[in-house]
């Protein structure tokens, strides 16, 4: 199968405002204080619609082994860690994703925090990051209506560098999903380009138990996947 | 009068009223801001030193100490920081020519595999303006990069932080290096992800649970 590929307007996947003050802690903060008054003004004027995209690649799992941590697809390891493998232990296929918020949001950031603006900086960073997710949600409710229907579940999203699943990994990952229309690159680190993209695994199977993420075991206050658990 | 003027600027800080311009907050509207007030009060004699130590190190603790008690955030932390640097811009010459000592050098980067910043930058606006300067490596720092900078700055004080706890690991590798180039180096870590046992466990001398503490820790290493 190939990858299947997803594109979204910033409309249909931007954040709401209240959905943006509470990821910044600043539920309670005067309609004037200028991060505030920011929020308000960048969510009309933003209009980063050409790189929102992302999707997925089916695999079928050869072989899962909880206590080492690993599974196998088409004959090539991935080393989730023990932590995320249980979690999908029941799952016999897997969802191999990739997502983007696009260029224009690093763009913007870096130009911001140039001129100073660290504070605005930070809130659009904030906005690309829950963009992202927003994005991957709608993917991850295609995906889950896909095989809802022929009485499958799905897993939480798992992403290298989160819930002990190591961040080297990603270079496993990217080989596994091969081409693909997203665009995002990876570097030696490991890290993508565009900033604002994420990347991981959503297990698929008849009898796979939901899990909520870890975090109570985790000590990552600012974790997206804490956020999300949290909402 | 110069009192008043290092009070006023002091409170422009702690509540992000950055110059005239800005409208925030309401009850300061229309009247100048940390910038003006810098600008102002060495005109009447005020010495860098005197703004540094009495308004701008004063407000960022309080700033710092509000940040870790949960009673203010990261949006409004920044603005204190924003308005910090718009009188510290007037500063600047004389950190340069010499006339204001800095208390060290402080080296800050996040570790490599992790492109976090905002904890980072935000740990050392509040160092530069506790009197320091700041040399900041950015993010993803390779390991050779830490050490080439504490080669070039051997007194230096270095601050390394992660975010996630897949990336803490990289950490221990970066501390042993620099102690092979420099064996005195003083080293603090932080980020979420980090306790006091882990820091101590890979062989850093300090831990900042939140930029204050780390603040407080660098206080007293320059003592």
């Amino acid at each position: 199968m190939s990858f299947q590929s997803f594109h979204f307007t910033f409309a249909e996947v931007a954040p709401t405002f209240n959905e943006i003050l509470d990821f910044l802690k600043s539920s309670d903060l005067e309609d004037e204080h200028p991060a505030v008054v920011f929020i308000r003004d960048i969510l009309s004027e933003l209009n980063f619609d050409a790189g929102i995209s992302g999707g997925y690649i089916l695999k079928r799992i050869e072989s899962l082994n909880v206590k080492k941590g690993i599974i196998k697809i088409e004959n090539q390891e991935l080393n989730l860690g023990r932590q995320v493998c249980g979690y999908i232990k029941e799952a016999t296929q897997i969802a191999l994703f990739l997502c983007t918020a696009g260029e224009d949001f690093t763009r913007m950031t870096n130009q911001l925090n140039e001129q100073g603006d660290i504070m605005e900086a930070y809130i659009l960073d904030a906005i690309g990051s829950l963009t992202v997710e927003k994005a991957m949600d709608r993917i991850q409710e295609s995906l889950k209506n896909e095989f809802g229907g022929k009485g499958f579940k799905i897993s939480n999203r798992y992403s290298p560098g989160y819930c002990n699943w190591s961040l080297s990994d990603q270079k496993a990952l990217f080989h596994l999903i091969g081409e693909n229309q997203t665009g995002i690159t990876l570097s030696d680190s490991c890290l993508m380009t565009p900033r604002k993209s994420v990347s991981g695994i959503i297990g698929i199977g008849e009898h796979l138990k939901h899990h909520e993420y870890g975090c109570v075991i985790c000590n990552n206050s600012t974790c997206i996947y804490r956020k999300i658990l949290h909402e | 009068m110069n009192q008043e003027l290092l009070e006023k600027l002091s409170e422009c800080v702690e509540f992000g009223k950055i110059n005239l311009a800005s409208p925030y907050p309401p009850q300061m509207k229309g009247l100048p801001g940390a910038d003006e007030i810098t600008k102002e009060a060495l005109e009447a004699g005020v010495t860098p030193t005197e703004i540094l130590n009495d308004a701008l190190i004063t407000a960022m603790n309080k700033v710092g100490q509000k940040f870790s008690e949960n009673k203010i955030f990261v949006p409004q932390m920044l603005l204190s920081a924003k308005a910090m640097s718009a009188s510290m811009m007037h500063l600047k010459p004389f950190f340069a020519n010499g006339s204001v000592k800095r208390k060290g050098t402080f080296i800050l980067g996040t570790v490599y595999g992790d492109l976090h910043d905002i904890g980072k930058n935000l740990f050392g606006m509040m160092v530069e303006g506790a009197g320091w300067e700041v040399i900041d490596l950015g993010i993803d720092v390779k390991i050779e990069k830490f050490v080439e900078a504490v080669l070039q700055n051997p007194h230096a004080v270095v601050g390394i932080s992660a975010l996630l706890t897949t990336t803490m690991v990289h950490m221990k590798p970066v501390i042993d290096a620099i102690r092979i180039a420099v064996p005195e180096t003083k080293i603090i870590v932080g980020g979420a992800p980090l306790s006091a046992e882990f820091a101590s466990s890979i062989g850093a001398d300090g831990y900042g649970k939140n930029p204050q503490e780390g603040i407080m820790w660098l206080d007293k290493i320059s003592a």
